[in-house]
């Protein structure tokens, strides 16, 4: 529509369909298009559904125990060195390797060549692999240490 | 003239291209940490060397080669299945490290990949080397794989780059050094570059990447088609290709196949093996909702001849129950019952997106949508309880023999020794580390 005019023929059109209506000021008021709709009785609103607000700030438990999911991978359990911080032969932990190591940390280290799975204590310059078990000694790397990860956290699903 | 760059301009783009190095090995290596510096290959159950570890390769193995000749050549090598849900999942995690990057990843291959870094060294605070030496760090630490990174002006440059220095090679090459890297690199060696068009260059006395960088546009246009002068823009340093970021959303075709040991001449079951790579390359179709409208099948004989035939589909379909008359029409004009086979593929080709399927008139469609309720039924009892928990009787009878006897049909230790909870079916998505702790 170019024209100012185009557009009053248009609107008065409109008026006579009960479309549109003026009020003294010649602006326009907006009708209803449709025809009416009956009603088919009324329904009663409770409370909305709690599902959507209040649950968008929950975590899975893959989201709960898996910090960072590039660099977790599982491992089956088999001695018995760490019971007493409750890991079990046959029980599953998560390994983080994108973690750094810290002192109090479970680790999944190899020295000299061996692979273990124990508390890490850094005392200084020295490190202490230390188990949850009387029945076994701690160990100090005497040539090399390697970390292959964190353990953060333990699984143990019973039926 | 030889020493003058191709360009002065150092970084107008930043295209880099991560490979990983001996992939399906250095998973095996990753996951077994008392194979690390061992010869290893993969590939235990399909009788040849899938993948061999750096260790292997330095003794002589090759991909494609038996078992019996790696073993005379490598008494001392590792040979393990392979497990490939535990290198899917190593690589999708490469792929997650990569985009923490950047978000332009572009997933190549189940172990190669192409990001744009475009742009990042304001976010970064350093210099593309500095930021491609660090996505490599993550991926090694992480994964514990390691991983050959090129950085370069174009995809092109960029793989060049990758395959300079492997294993564990990091090399830049910004715009004023191409022809530093062209220059001792055969034309063939370029991506994209096959023997014959090597030859036909050979023929005006271009052996190097650089000689063909160097030639003029005049010469190009009138020697060489579209895409060889993409890659004569690319080896110049101006991006062409570029790095398309969506995962594998859609396939040109699917193609299923296996191979089982011994060898069968028995009629029904090398049928069966063929309707469960259809059932399978239809599961994978309609995951992508995809139809096919031309079915492939194949066959090899123990004494590794090939027979197949290609068959035009009356109507696009990803339903086995549509294609099982096609496809037993065409076992029956390739099988030969004095012959044994050892393995059988089906192609699904010329795959239309499934939405933008026309029926003709004499489709019956009532049949069509009882059909596609009935599959999308199945489909929906697999993600409950696993794949093929319901499938179709013709391919029971693979189920007569396991897939490999004997020493081949050792299976990966993932799918043996399974956690309270998983199946023989579905396991946690998550790759174990075989440490006795």
């Amino acid at each position: 529509m170019s024209s100012k005019n185009a557009v009053y023929k248009l609107v008065n059109k409109l008026e006579d369909l009960k479309v549109l209506e003026k009020d003294k000021k010649g602006r326009l008021i907006p009708r209803s298009i449709a025809a009416p709709v009956k009603m088919l009785g009324t329904v009663e609103a409770g409370f909305p559904s709690p599902a959507e607000e209040e649950l968008v700030d929950t975590l899975s438990l893959d989201n709960l125990l898996i910090q960072n999911p590039e660099a977790t991978f599982l491992l089956k359990v088999s001695g018995d060195s760490m019971s007493e911080a409750g890991i079990l032969p046959g029980d599953m932990v998560l390994v983080d390797k994108g973690e750094t190591p810290k002192s109090g940390d479970i680790v999944i280290a190899e020295v000299d060549g061996e692979w273990t799975m124990k508390y890490l204590k850094k005392r200084g310059e020295s490190v202490v692999l230390i188990p949850a078990n009387p029945k076994y000694q701690p160990i100090r790397p005497k040539k090399e240490l390697k970390i292959a990860g964190v353990v953060t956290a333990v699984l143990r699903k019973y039926r | 003239m030889s020493n003058q760059p191709l360009t002065i301009r150092s970084w107008p783009r930043a295209i880099l291209h991560l490979d990983a190095d001996a992939f399906f090995a250095s998973c095996e290596q990753a996951i077994h940490p008392e194979l690390k510096g061992k010869p290893v290959i993969t590939g235990k159950e399909r009788g040849i060397v899938a993948a061999a570890s750096y260790e292997a390769k330095a003794r002589g193995v090759q991909r494609g080669m038996s078992l019996y000749e790696v073993k005379k050549v490598c008494p001392d090598v590792v040979i393990v299945p392979s497990d490939y849900e535990t290198y899917s999942l190593f690589s999708v995690r490469m792929f997650g490290i990569l985009r923490r990057f950047s978000p332009d990843v572009e997933e190549y291959s189940i172990d190669e990949a192409f990001v744009d870094l475009t742009g990042l060294r304001r976010s970064f605070h350093g210099p593309y080397g500095m930021i491609a030496g660090n996505m490599q760090e993550t991926v090694e630490r992480e994964l514990d794989i390691t991983v050959s990174v090129g950085v370069s002006l174009s995809k092109v440059l960029a793989k060049i780059g990758s395959k300079h220095n492997k294993p564990h090679g990091l090399t830049l090459i910004p715009g004023r050094d191409i022809h530093l890297y062209l220059e001792k690199l055969p034309i063939e060696k370029v991506w994209g570059i096959g023997p014959n068009t090597a030859a036909f260059l050979g023929k005006f006395g271009i052996t190097t990447a650089l000689q063909f960088a160097r030639k003029d546009e005049g010469f190009i246009s009138k020697h060489l088609s579209k895409p060889y002068r993409e890659i004569w823009d690319e080896l110049n340093g101006r991006s062409v290709y570029p790095v398309t970021v969506e995962s594998k959303s859609s396939y040109q075709s699917i193609s299923k196949t296996k191979t089982f040991t011994p060898p069968s001449g028995d009629k029904t079951f090398v049928f069966a093996q063929l309707s469960k790579n259809l059932e399978n390359a239809c599961i994978k179709a309609r995951r992508y909702k995809l139809a096919a409208t031309k079915l492939i099948l194949f066959v090899r004989t123990q004494e590794f001849r090939d027979s197949g035939v290609e068959l035009k589909l009356s109507r696009p379909s990803a339903y086995p129950s549509d294609l099982f008359g096609p496809l037993q029409k065409g076992f029956d004009h390739i099988y030969q019952s004095n012959c044994s086979y050892r393995q059988t593929g089906v192609v699904l080709g010329d795959l239309l997106s499934d939405n933008n399927v026309q029926y003709t008139l004499f489709d019956d469609t009532a049949r069509i949508e009882k059909m596609s309720r009935v599959y999308s039924t199945l489909d929906m009892l697999s993600e409950k309880f696993g794949k093929y928990a319901v499938h179709h009787a013709t391919s029971l009878p693979t189920k007569l023999q396991t897939q490999h006897e004997g020493e081949r049909g050792d299976v990966p230790q993932r799918t043996k020794d399974l956690f309270k909870g998983e199946n023989k079916r579905q396991r946690l998505g998550l790759p174990v580390l075989h440490i006795k702790v």
